[in-house]
């Protein structure tokens, strides 16, 4: 294996400057604080170096490369123009702090976009600042905190989330300073109200939940649920990473919520990029608007016709009981304008998105559960449901328990063997609340046919040599990684010679 | 619609699993609420239309290219290379997400693994993570990561000095991070040239720790700080704000003593991007990390003894840990690390060198310039610049750069916006892309403006 840092030319070399606009600048800075010896970066020519990373591109595993029905996580197609929108000077060359007479069409975009999320999850103000779904948590958990602190509400100081919920939403509201109340969910992995009804108090700032949970299933009780948590003096606070099942369906604002994150990485399809960039603007309602980060666009008729030719002048506005800010800037503005030509492809067939995110998710768990004769000879244990449901939403969870009590065969053992098929694996172990779980997502950008395959070959592999499953992978650049290693070893750089 | 493989297969797909219609898939959304009219929203367009109407819209903005900018604030008006966003948006790159399954993502955590190196090697501190959001998140959770882990030794409980010249805008991200965990934000006093208080610095002693920049919001490089350490000891850290770039010629913190080093990542691998996605430089002392917050990449090997990389101690994350967590970040920045990883690969220490003296250079021959404009001062006279430096004007520095908008050139940042005792104060900001022409362009601005001012 080779890396970067074997690149090592002559002193120099690589990539070319223009010359400093004037000898001597080094004297700019004081003698002390010049810097003594250059990082040991590699030297390296172009042709070198895209080699080098287009390498790299060839080890790691895309959309683009296969089916990846990582649960929770939204693995659609992300559509190529967005890539090219971006591109533009009027996006990648533009400052946050420009005059805003010099950023209309920018203001327009997030106008756009404010407007169309508030319509899609029925909430009266929305801000694009915040960067990711945690970060839309932890802002939206500031603004009720700001909210019942200005209502000398004090003493709340207890977030309820069930057992089954993300991990970002404990740690987001911890990071805002609460104790976090966990409850756990009914037998049938659904919210359990009556454990709901013990939970809250007069301690109780908030409830955050996400519906469908993290089961994929839809909480039937959603609405009572909120009448209790509200009742109780909280507010209601809904986790949008599973907003691509019931867009145009039905909404957070009708089943009782006071705030709610968007991914628009997940939704709206800005790519995930290995890990990020994400963005997670938020919407609340009315009695929240005021608290959110600073600032927001907005607009006012222009006789003029306004700079876009629409009529309107856009500006920022700073809500009066402003958090103020989460993000220095406006948030990831190259993320919602991705956002904002994939919402401009669907428009109001957004339910569309849905429909299909749901029928693909139903379709492949019928698939499985369902084996032809063949399969039902040779598999060693079926899985089973992580929820007991008559249809699911965009995803399904599956417990591998029964194979690996009749087998040995794990469920990681089996994401692992799927990377053998060209598949990325589902997501594993996760919702902690489903023994040996598989949590899967096909999105709707994927074909029946790939539906139909991944099915074939999942079943093939409850049928196969137990041994051939446990040791796997065996087909990757690498064969399982031993994790331990590396937290034992931390070997978190390279280490140079010299 | 071109994005959906199964249009005008629903029924067959319907049919296979005994349903009948799309509706029955929803059956379990109860009616009360339930959605019943389509979305108030406009008509879906091709990809054609979009294309236009993004040409349009964004072509209604005036581009920080298109005339004479001195606004950086924080942000750089760099130039990107152009195999940067060419490789970085191979769909292998651009549509994975977290590399949860290291045999197939090797590529991903190999350039992280590389980008922690380059970066721990810029900072001059062993352990770098993947990326926070952004400078502002990144200071943040330093300040938070700090409290963590000098918190018990502390006699000032929870206690945190923050230079006073901190923007508003990235401060108000540190006290809404800090705000509810009990940790108490105190000011670090500079003095009158702009640099920190040394004396006042002792204060800080006993505290959980010491959050400065360098170069700080007026652009001055500040010999003191690199004296910070030794005055408020080994049971306080030191947390350094940077230009990255700067870095090329300026030392590194973690060589005076900084416990952890954060900044804007952006200068290298992405354009200003309206403020987004950028990524958060985070680097600390090996003590930190068991506690830092984000995603971390350490080599290893596979059962068969080959190296590879992987994802490690994701103990401190929020998947595992819940509210126990070191922080909430999930998502972060990994593809604009990954582009502000090649950028610094293809620079090169001379590289990076001659990137820092080239803004170094058009910093000073600007502030010469704009000094000899009678009537407009320099804020510290005194001190050295990196990028950016203060001047007081003899009138309100937002009607100053209002007037050199109209005449085409983005003059700067009225200081006044983000402080209200400095409302006569423009921060001017420069980059390796300073031409003379730009000089001229402001110099004559500038003075045009002041002439009508005293006239």
């Amino acid at each position: 294996m080779s890396d970067i840092f074997e690149f090592n030319g002559a002193k120099g070399s690589g990539w070319s400057q223009p010359e400093p606009m004037k000898e001597g600048a080094i004297n700019a800075v004081p003698s002390s604080l010049r810097r003594s010896t250059l990082p040991r970066w590699p030297r390296a020519s172009e042709p070198e170096l895209v080699r080098h990373y287009t390498w790299l591109s060839q080890r790691n595993f895309g959309i683009d490369n296969g089916f990846y029905p990582l649960g929770s996580c939204t693995m659609k197609h992300n559509p190529r123009i967005n890539e090219r929108i971006v591109q533009l000077p009027g996006i990648d060359r533009i400052h946050p702090l420009q005059p805003e007479h010099q950023i209309q069409g920018l203001l327009s975009i997030f106008y756009e976009m404010q407007e169309m999320l508030e319509i899609c999850a029925g909430m009266d103000q929305v801000t694009l600042q915040p960067v990711a779904g945690a970060q839309g948590e932890f802002t939206a958990i500031r603004c009720i905190q700001e909210y019942h602190r200005q209502n000398g509400d004090i003493q709340r100081d207890k977030v309820i989330v069930p057992d089954s919920a993300h991990g970002t939403n404990p740690a987001s509201a911890a990071m805002c300073g609460y104790e976090i109340v966990e409850i756990p969910s009914g037998e049938d992995g659904r919210l359990d109200l009556s454990a709901l009804r013990a939970a809250v108090g007069e301690d109780t700032a908030a409830m955050m939940i996400t519906n469908p949970s993290t089961l994929g299933v839809f909480e039937p009780d959603i609405a009572e649920a909120a009448e209790i948590v509200h009742s109780a003096g909280g507010q209601m606070y809904y986790d949008g990473a599973n907003f691509n099942a019931i867009l145009g369906k039905t909404d957070p604002g009708r089943m009782g919520f006071d705030a709610v994150h968007y991914n628009l990485h997940k939704t709206f399809s800005q790519p995930h990029g290995g890990g990020g960039p994400g963005s997670g603007p938020i919407g609340v309602k009315a009695h929240l608007a005021d608290f959110l980060p600073s600032p927001i666009a907005d607009r006012e008729e222009t006789e003029d016709g306004g700079a876009t030719g629409d009529g309107y002048r856009y500006f920022w506005r700073s809500p009066t009981n402003s958090i103020g800010k989460v993000q220095q800037w406006h948030g990831n503005s190259g993320a919602v304008v991705r956002a904002w030509a994939y919402y401009r492809r669907y428009g109001r067939e957004l339910e569309l998105m849905s429909e299909h995110a749901v029928l693909n998710a139903n379709y492949l768990r019928h698939q499985i559960m369902n084996p032809n004769q063949e399969h039902q000879n040779s598999i060693h244990s079926m899985p089973v449901d992580g929820a007991p449901s008559e249809v699911v939403k965009h995803e399904f969870t599956l417990s591998m328990m029964p194979l690996k009590e009749t087998t040995g065969v794990t469920g990681k053992d089996i994401a692992k063997r799927l990377l053998d098929y060209g598949y990325m694996s589902p997501t594993l172990y996760f919702p902690m609340i489903v023994p040996e779980c598989l949590m899967i997502e096909p999105t709707e950008t994927e074909s029946r046919e790939v539906l139909d395959k991944f099915a074939e070959d999942f079943l093939t592999i409850l049928s196969e040599d137990p041994e051939v499953v446990q040791t796997a992978p065996h087909t990757t650049d690498v064969r399982r990684v031993d994790e331990v290693l590396a937290a034992r070893t931390l070997v978190l750089r390279k280490e140079f010679d010299d | 619609m071109d994005q959906l493989p199964n249009l005008g297969r629903e029924q067959e797909m319907l049919d296979s699993m005994g349903l009948k219609s799309i509706d029955d898939l929803f059956s379990d959304i109860p009616e009360e609420v339930r959605r019943m009219d389509p979305l108030p929203l406009r008509g879906p367009q091709s990809e054609e239309e979009i294309w236009a109407d993004a040409q349009h819209l964004l072509g209604a903005n005036i581009d920080l290219d298109s005339r004479p900018s001195f606004l950086s604030a924080g942000l750089a008006r760099n130039f990107v290379p152009t195999m940067v966003p060419m490789l970085a948006t191979r769909g292998e790159f651009l549509t994975s997400y977290t590399p949860y399954q290291p045999e197939v993502s090797q590529g991903m955590l190999q350039a992280m693994w590389e980008f922690q190196t380059m970066v721990s090697e810029l900072v001059g501190l062993p352990v770098s993570n993947v990326s926070m959001y952004d400078a502002s998140t990144a200071a943040a959770e330093a300040i938070t990561t700090a409290v963590r882990v000098k918190g018990r030794k502390a006699t000032q409980k929870g206690v945190v000095y923050v230079s006073q010249f901190v923007p508003p805008h990235r401060l108000s991200v540190i006290e809404n991070y800090t705000q509810g965990v009990g940790i108490e934000l105190r000011t670090l006093e500079h003095n009158s040239d702009g640099m920190v208080n040394l004396e006042a610095a002792s204060a800080a002693v006993g505290a959980c720790a010491v959050y400065v920049e360098q170069p700080n919001a007026f652009g001055e490089l500040d010999e003191g700080i690199t004296q910070m350490k030794e005055i408020i000891g080994e049971n306080t850290a030191l947390i350094v704000g940077v230009d990255a770039v700067s870095l090329g010629i300026v030392e590194a913190p973690g060589n005076y003593g900084a416990d952890i080093v954060v900044g804007e990542g952006q200068p290298f691998g992405i354009g200003p991007t309206a403020g987004g996605p950028i990524y958060g430089l985070f680097a600390c002392k090996k003590e930190y990390l068991r506690l830092m917050p984000g995603r971390i990449v350490g080599k290893t090997l596979d059962e068969d003894g080959k190296d590879a990389f992987t994802l490690t101690l994701s103990t401190r994350e929020q998947h595992i840990r819940r509210h126990r967590a070191t922080s909430n970040i999930c998502s972060n920045e990994t593809l604009i690390a990954l582009m502000g990883a090649m950028h610094m690969a293809l620079l090169g220490p001379e590289g990076l060198e001659k990137l820092a003296l080239r803004v170094a250079a058009t910093t000073e021959v600007t502030k010469q310039a704009i000094s000899g404009i009678s009537g407009v001062e320099l804020v510290d006279p005194n001190t050295p610049n990196f990028r950016e430096f203060a001047v007081k004007l003899p009138g309100n520095a937002a009607d100053a750069v209002a007037h050199m908008d109209a005449a085409g050139v983005l003059g700067g940042f009225p200081m006044g916006e983000w402080w209200d005792s400095m409302s006569s104060c423009l921060l001017i900001g420069c980059d390796e892309r300073t031409t003379q022409s730009d000089i001229e362009a402001l110099v004559s601005a500038l003075t045009a403006w002041v002439e009508e001012e005293s006239a």
